[in-house]
């Protein structure tokens, strides 16, 4: 057996014995996600445009990471709304931030990955680079969703007459509560990643300017600054969403004042 | 959250120092004078025509002249006229094209030769970018936007020191090295989250276990199963022994979503325990579970989406020169998935521990509470 499939065993195992059924449809989650983001590259390859097909596949992938392994409708529901508008509004700053940036591509670091193949491939790495920093967000603005509509739909069950507006306030208490962690997620997962590229610029003694200036570094960086945005959009939109839904359903005694004291500060 | 004087106080403060920081992009737009490589403003361009291009995988791209005129704007030649050319491919792999207005680098000035780009100008953007992160914190998050970014800067400046530790060290093991730091990272950014109480205390026991024990149970299945189908070779930016770099890759990867999700379980039960003091070991077992299945799917496809979706551009590259998806798929996204798979158990296994530690440490001295 190979390392892959005796760690993958495990791995299911594992969330199956602490998750129960729920935590094997996530593990499941995944697998799908992995085909999706295959699928995606092999699109792209046959020419088909990159950034259509990433939205599509974004919006499958969300829905997978939030539908999948979570039972409560009402809260999947609001996350799911919220973190599409999160990520059609990310696309709105990624794609000039990309083309400002100039940072597609390969840089000089990547020299030895790539000798002997040919570059001229006739498709944009420009349009490639901004469907990964999408991908590669998409984790990340979910988790925060889902972070914050369940603490929400908490407060819903518990407090029935709570309004809109506090309901607003509450999910940015929440996203404080979250954001301190969640940028520890992004800052190590991203920065784990980039240890082989940080030894090197080390090693080679870049100077700081160069490191700044430098095509594969400011790549990554930017990826991690865009999923910091996207994160910190993902809070007040789902709030948003939360108390535009709250608002929507028919409830006993929406006019009444809540009663209960929450710290909002505004 | 401790109570806020004013809040209009507060926020002329934020104003403050978002304008203020604007200030400083801006400033980061006409630093030129600080760098001591020649940088130089594009003033014209004019473009050839369009050459046509084809590889033996039949790929069709097409190549542009450019002929650039561009004006030095650092060094003692400041101010001096001079030519430069590029050429870029319509697909981009390593060239880009340039407009009017962008600064670049060049190489340096000898007589009676054209210098070269050696690449544009980008600590503006990066800049930028900073600073829009920084101002939503502030609105969006004030007091505990700070505490956030305190902890990712202090982390940035250790993670920069154990680099600096490692290569100075001949024969250090780096995965030994990043192991001891990561102890380090945990204890500091918790201690900034919760303080120096007993949750932070049983935070980081879980967290440093649970990562722990992730990484014993992958050195087991490496060993038994030989490394079958791990391929070191599709790694990165490789200067030093694959293995051990790879292992440290995985456990700083995973370390903080595991922290992330040690604070949530801890937070929920303490919650429970005060509102419910005669709460039994085992229900408060019970409930952590029950926290940790919610959030572990959706934590491991945040470091999924990173690790795999970052091969993207490689991955599409090796599609189009003609390999077939399987040594595509070794050579670029193996070592990634392998690596989402083990930061997946430590995520797992953490959820488990956590609520362990935390029912037995939580309910052994209920009396000595929140001061260690």
């Amino acid at each position: 057996m190979t390392t892959f499939s005796v760690l993958a065993l495990l791995l299911f195992l594992a969330m199956w014995a602490v998750g129960g059924k729920q935590g094997a449809i996530a593990f499941v989650s995944l697998g799908v996600n992995f085909a999706l983001l295959f699928l995606t590259i092999v699109l792209v390859q046959f020419h088909l445009p990159p950034l259509p097909v990433t939205l599509v596949a974004g919006t499958i992938i969300l829905a997978v990471t939030i539908f999948f392994g979570n039972d409560d409708d009402n809260s999947t529901t609001t996350a799911f709304y919220a973190s599409v508008i999160v990520m059609l509004l990310l696309l709105l700053f990624i794609v000039p931030v990309e083309h400002w940036a100039q940072v597609a591509g390969f840089g000089d670091e990547d020299s030895e990955d790539l000798e002997g193949m040919s570059l001229y491939i006739g498709i944009s790495f420009l349009k490639v680079e901004i469907c990964t920093v999408v991908l590669s967000t998409l984790g990340a603005i979910a988790e925060a969703a889902m972070a914050i509509s369940s603490g929400l739909s908490e407060i819903e069950t518990q407090q029935p007459t709570i309004t809109g507006k506090r309901l607003f306030g509450d999910g940015l208490n929440v996203g404080k509560q979250i954001i301190g962690t969640t940028f520890n997620t992004l800052f190590f997962g991203f920065f784990g990643g980039f240890l082989s590229l940080f030894i090197w610029f080390v090693g080679l003694r870049y100077s700081i300017g160069e490191v700044f200036n430098d095509k594969v570094f400011v790549a990554e960086l930017l990826m991690v600054l865009l999923s910091f945005i996207g994160v910190l959009i993902t809070v007040p939109m789902t709030a948003a969403v939360a108390s535009w839904r709250w608002h929507r359903r028919p409830h006993q005694s929406q006019k009444q004042p809540a009663v209960t004291k929450v710290d909002v500060d505004e | 959250m401790n109570v806020k004087p004013k809040h209009s106080a507060n926020w002329w403060g934020t104003l403050v120092c978002v304008l203020f920081g604007g200030l400083l992009v801006l400033g980061v737009a006409y630093d030129a004078p600080i760098y001591q490589r020649p940088i130089a403003k594009i003033t014209s361009v004019r473009n050839e025509r369009p050459v046509k291009q084809q590889d033996e995988f039949e790929n069709q791209d097409a190549t542009v002249h450019q002929r650039i005129n561009a004006v030095l704007i650092n060094t003692i030649h400041k101010g001096q006229k001079i030519t430069l050319s590029n050429t870029y491919s319509r697909s981009g792999a390593m060239d880009q094209p340039y407009r009017v207005g962008n600064q670049v680098f060049i190489s340096k000035l000898t007589r009676g030769q054209q210098s070269n780009i050696k690449g544009p100008k980008r600590d503006t953007v990066v800049a930028l970018l900073t600073w829009i992160v920084i101002s939503l914190l502030f609105i969006f998050m004030r007091s505990a936007g700070f505490m956030a970014l305190l902890s990712v800067g202090l982390n940035a400046v250790l993670f920069f020191l154990a680099i600096n530790i490692d290569l100075s060290l001949k024969n250090g093991n780096v995965f030994v090295i990043f192991s001891l730091i990561s102890v380090v990272f945990a204890a500091l950014t918790l201690w900034l989250v919760l303080g120096w109480s007993r949750q932070m205390v049983i935070t980081l026991t879980a967290t440093l276990s649970g990562t722990a024990l992730a990484i014993v149970i992958s050195l087991l299945v490496f060993a038994l199963t030989h490394e079958r189908g791990m391929h070191y070779e599709g790694l990165q930016y490789v200067t030093t022994l694959p293995r051990p770099l790879f292992l440290a890759e995985t456990l700083i990867g995973s370390l903080g979503a595991v922290m992330d999700e040690s604070t949530d379980i801890v937070a929920t039960l303490f919650e429970l325990q005060a509102e419910r003091p005669d709460v039994s070991r085992n229900q408060l077992f019970l409930s952590g579970r029950n926290v940790g299945r919610s959030i572990m799917g959706p934590l491991i496809n945040v470091l999924f989406l990173i690790f795999v979706a970052d091969t993207f551009p490689l991955t599409l590259l090796y599609l189009k020169n003609g390999n077939n998806w399987g040594y595509t798929y070794m050579m670029n996204m193996s070592m990634g998935v392998i690596q989402s798979l083990i930061s997946g158990l430590g995520i797992v296994l953490a959820i488990p521990v956590v609520s362990f530690v935390a029912s037995r440490l939580m309910k052994k001295r209920v009396m000595t509470d929140d001061n260690l």
